[in-house]
């Protein structure tokens, strides 16, 4: 029993000597750039200036000093009182208004210390390669485009050589059987040319005047140019910004909200150009600079980046965007209750957002198209106290008398009652 | 008679048919436009700068108005003001002074989780990940275009010993590249998303206990 014991402890702390050997092992392994990501990349980046400077080269600029930048990077602020470095003075007065750098005493040791400023000095450059491989696609695009028109041209050309052919021969046969061509009346002159004609001009104006008409205060397809290209692909799509980040305003009441200055600059404070591999378009095809839309964006927030101070939302000037979508003053819509209460998707009524570079009002926004929706649309009922109120129908539902796979619509809940949006 | 009769309907139509296009960059004719826009109180409605003001001085004058709630007044449900200001640049006095408040969330019920991650999700996840990791889809690891790495919230220490008053500080007026999230998140909800995080830091440390303790077994 004893030795048994005795076994099983020995086997337990080898396993656990081994385990703590690998662990250690671990330690020693984790190279510069972990190291660099967990205590210095929330302010320095390698080539770009953020809270604090960018560090490509620093060691250059210490001049190679690599004992004063431990001291230095340990405690800034009793580095700068027991040396008097000026370059370390210049640094701070330049940085100061963001904020001193943490302490790392006893954070990092001299070694890992080392190991950063060994990263920081191999870590590659920016660049190379994405941008360049997207322009031999395009070239080919539009290479094929051509030559399917080409094709086309000489198919045309094809085809109407075949129909001279083709008259050129009837009228020959026509000859030799000794049928006389007959002599052709103006075609303005023939009744049932005229009457045809006055039909299809009555069918096409009508069509028109009635489109026309119904058309009028309908805004389907209206894509205003903004007076910043903002790519909702960019933001919504690709970088999965949800859309309530900016238009929190739709879970809370009527409006949706368009973003403050403020709330653009919360990333845009460090996003200063626009590297994506998804190039942007206006509407009419005309190909976006996004780095330079950026620039637009701090011209309103009063922002040059790379400035000493901190940027003052308090200067910042309003974006004067254009409003797509607009109900008639005598219609209340209310984004919450579609949003919170109805629990809709933004897509319903907006389109795919998250493909738009410039936004295009998906929907015509009338009132066929509200009460349409409002038939059609099952309330989800559970899980969903807004909608408790309705005992009738949870009863019946519930027993049975009602068809759940059909539901409780809108409708049914006076979703097209006149006076609930119109009052 | 006929003939004037045809020729004003003929008018009529192709002032419709001209009018009800005229192209997408611009908007689309409509009737009446009193009824169409509206000229009430109301977001983003047009106020004639010259019979509205924005500007506390020219009240009297002018009708003043600007959205703002009247000051000193807390909105129903809403927690009281923070008691500290913003720091002046460069400074940390009033960051450091903050770790002494207390949030006002004792504790948390299952739909006050559920509803804190919702709104973690959509205001914080973007850059802190949905796993409070740090690693969020704009910065993806150094990959995305967002140079600063986030903080990670669960697994720092640093991070993990910080008080709720001085994250409530950082989360209201903004923290290194941190913007102030005060015009997204009202003040119940950056407390609650706190009370969030801190739940979630607590959660993975009782998770990593216990596989320790497997683990030595």
């Amino acid at each position: 029993m004893k030795f048994h014991q005795r076994l099983t402890k020995s086997i337990i702390t080898s396993i656990l000597f081994v385990l703590f050997v690998l662990f250690s092992n671990n330690i020693l392994a984790e190279d510069g750039k972990a190291l660099f990501m967990k205590n210095c990349a929330s302010c320095h980046a390698i080539d770009k200036e953020i809270t604090g400077p960018a560090l490509r080269d620093v060691e250059s600029r210490w001049m190679g000093k690599r004992n004063n930048l431990h001291t230095w990077i340990k405690n800034t602020g009793s580095y700068l009182k027991n040396s008097g470095d000026k370059y370390a003075l210049d640094l701070y007065d330049r940085y100061k208004a963001k904020g001193a750098m943490n302490v790392f005493e006893g954070v990092l040791d001299d070694k890992q210390i080392d190991l950063i400023l060994d990263y920081i000095k191999t870590a590659p450059l920016p660049g190379a390669g994405g941008g360049k491989d997207s322009n031999p696609i395009d070239n080919k695009e539009s290479d094929n485009s051509l030559l399917f028109g080409i094709l086309t041209l000489i198919l045309a050309v094809i085809a109407f050589t075949l129909m001279q052919v083709n008259s050129n021969l009837k009228k020959l046969s026509d000859d030799k059987e000794g049928i006389p061509a007959a002599e052709p009346i103006a075609f303005w002159k023939n009744r049932t040319y005229i009457a045809f004609g006055i039909i299809i001009l009555i069918i096409i104006g009508g069509y028109l005047t009635a489109k026309g008409a119904i058309g009028l205060g309908r805004n389907k397809g209206y894509v205003p140019s903004q007076p910043i290209f903002y790519s909702h692909k960019v933001h919504a799509g690709v970088n999965q910004v949800n859309c309530l980040y900016c238009h929190g305003g739709a879970q809370d009441g009527k409006h949706a909200n368009i973003p403050s200055v403020n709330v653009c600059m919360n990333c845009h404070l460090t996003i200063n150009e626009y590297k994506g591999k998804e190039k942007l378009y206006t509407e009419e095809g005309n190909e976006v600079d996004g780095t330079s839309q950026i620039k637009k964006l701090y011209e309103y927030a009063n922002y040059t980046p790379g400035q000493k101070e901190p940027w003052d939302a308090t200067k910042a000037k309003s974006i004067p965007w254009t409003k797509i979508h607009n109900l008639p003053d005598h219609v209340y819509f209310n984004h919450s209750q579609h949003v919170v209460a109805g629990k809709q998707q933004c897509q319903t009524c907006h389109g795919e957002i998250t493909k738009m570079d410039e936004v295009k009002q998906f929907a015509d926004l009338s009132m066929g198209w509200c009460i349409n929706c409002h038939r059609e649309t099952k309330v989800q009922f559970k899980e969903n106290g807004y909608y408790s109120i309705y005992q009738k129908y949870h009863d019946e539902l519930k027993n049975g008398k009602m068809d759940s796979t059909k539901g409780v619509t809108v409708e049914k809940i006076g979703g097209t009652e006149c006076q609930k949006c119109h009052y | 008679m006929k003939k004037i009769f045809l020729i004003s309907s003929l008018i009529v139509a192709t002032f419709i048919v001209g009018c009800s296009d005229n192209g997408d960059r611009n908007p689309h004719n409509i009737y009446m436009p009193d009824m169409a826009y509206s000229r009430a109180y109301e977001t983003y409605a047009y106020r004639d700068s010259a019979v509205f003001t924005q500007n506390e001085n020219e009240r009297g004058q002018k009708i003043f108005y600007n959205n703002y709630p009247v000051v000193g007044t807390v909105a129903r449900g809403e927690e009281m003001p923070f008691p500290f200001a913003k720091d002046k640049a460069g400074d940390t006095i009033n960051y450091v002074a903050s770790k002494t408040v207390k949030s006002p969330i004792d504790t948390m019920t299952a739909a006050h989780l559920l509803e804190s991650e919702r709104l973690y999700l959509i205001n914080c996840g973007i850059c802190h990940g949905k796993n409070l990791d740090g690693n969020g889809p704009l910065y993806k690891g150094g990959e995305g275009p967002y140079a600063a790495k986030p903080a990670t919230l669960v697994g720092d220490s640093k991070i993990e010993a910080l008080p709720e008053g001085q994250m409530f500080y950082s989360v209201a007026y903004g923290k290194g590249q941190m913007g102030s999230y005060a015009s997204q998140l009202t003040r119940r909800q950056r407390w609650e998303i706190i009370a969030f995080i801190k739940h979630k830091q607590k959660e993975a440390k009782a998770s990593a206990a216990p596989a320790v303790e497997t683990a030595k077994k």
